[in-house]
């Protein structure tokens, strides 16, 4: 039982999903950054601005903080246990 | 391997740079806007000198100025989108008899949105107004002026000038009332 709630709370993703979810959210939050004062100036306010913003930061989290299982399609292959003499 | 702690560090990293550098765009976007408000006008209609006690100082009379003045001035211009409010101030500057320039600021008011940008007052000193000297006698006539302050939600403040007198106004003798 606490394994399993364990494994919810800690949501681990593999190597490969690391490297995706680092670029998604790099990436994601410049665009959102240049976007939101794009939006912000032309409609000379700041309300939307943050607006703007806060919509792409909230989209953002729930896109890669959760382990999707997108993030676990490539999961570490371990060597098989070798016979050793005893 | 990343767990959800981790990720939630590495979103919230960049996004606290970027919101620093969100900040950043904000404030300096402020420099595009330098329209300065058309010279407004300010008139000063009266002003009387009256001998009195301060609280303060039981023993000292001194002399306190009282100064109408009409005020006219379109402060819209300073409204853009990252202007929260406008501090503006009438000051009188002056040399009294001592030598000393002053300028002191006799009313103010702060304008919180564009509607209440366009200045239309006949008002009065709202604070009090007496010299360091205790007199007004032999000051040098004073100009009056109004100056605004930008505050920005982001950025730096700025000050300018929207309105000052023609000619300077003297002061009058003191006159007693008992």
């Amino acid at each position: 039982m606490s394994d399993i709630l364990q494994q919810y709370l800690e949501g681990k993703i593999d190597f490969e999903g690391q490297k995706l979810v680092e670029q998604i959210s790099r990436n994601i939050l410049i665009v959102a950054t240049a976007v939101s004062f794009v939006a912000g100036f032309a409609t000379q306010s700041l309300q939307v601005l943050f607006g703007v913003f806060a919509a792409f930061v909230v989209t953002l989290s729930l896109a890669v903080i959760p382990p999707w299982p997108a993030y676990r399609r490539h999961p570490v292959k371990w060597l098989s246990i070798k016979e050793t003499k005893a | 391997m990343h767990s959800i702690y981790s990720r939630i560090n590495n979103v919230s990293a960049m996004l606290s740079t970027c919101l620093m550098v969100l900040l950043g765009a904000i404030s300096l976007s402020s420099f595009l806007f330098t329209s300065t408000p058309p010279p407004g006008t300010l008139a000063v209609t009266n002003v009387k000198v009256f001998p009195g006690n301060a609280r303060r100082y039981a023993n000292k009379y001194q002399d306190f100025a009282f100064v109408n003045f009409n005020l006219t001035a379109d402060l819209k211009p300073l409204f853009n989108w990252n202007t929260k409010q406008l501090f503006i101030y009438v000051s009188a500057e002056y040399e009294n008899r001592q030598g000393t320039k002053n300028e002191v600021v006799i009313f103010d008011r702060i304008v919180q949105n564009k509607e209440d940008a366009y200045i239309d007052i006949a008002g009065r000193n709202k604070y009090v107004f007496r010299d360091v000297s205790a007199s007004f006698e032999d000051s040098t006539p004073a100009h009056y002026s109004l100056k605004y302050n930008v505050m920005p939600y982001v950025g730096i403040l700025t000050y300018g000038e929207a309105a000052r007198t023609v000619d300077p106004v003297p002061f009058p003798e003191s006159q007693d009332l008992s």
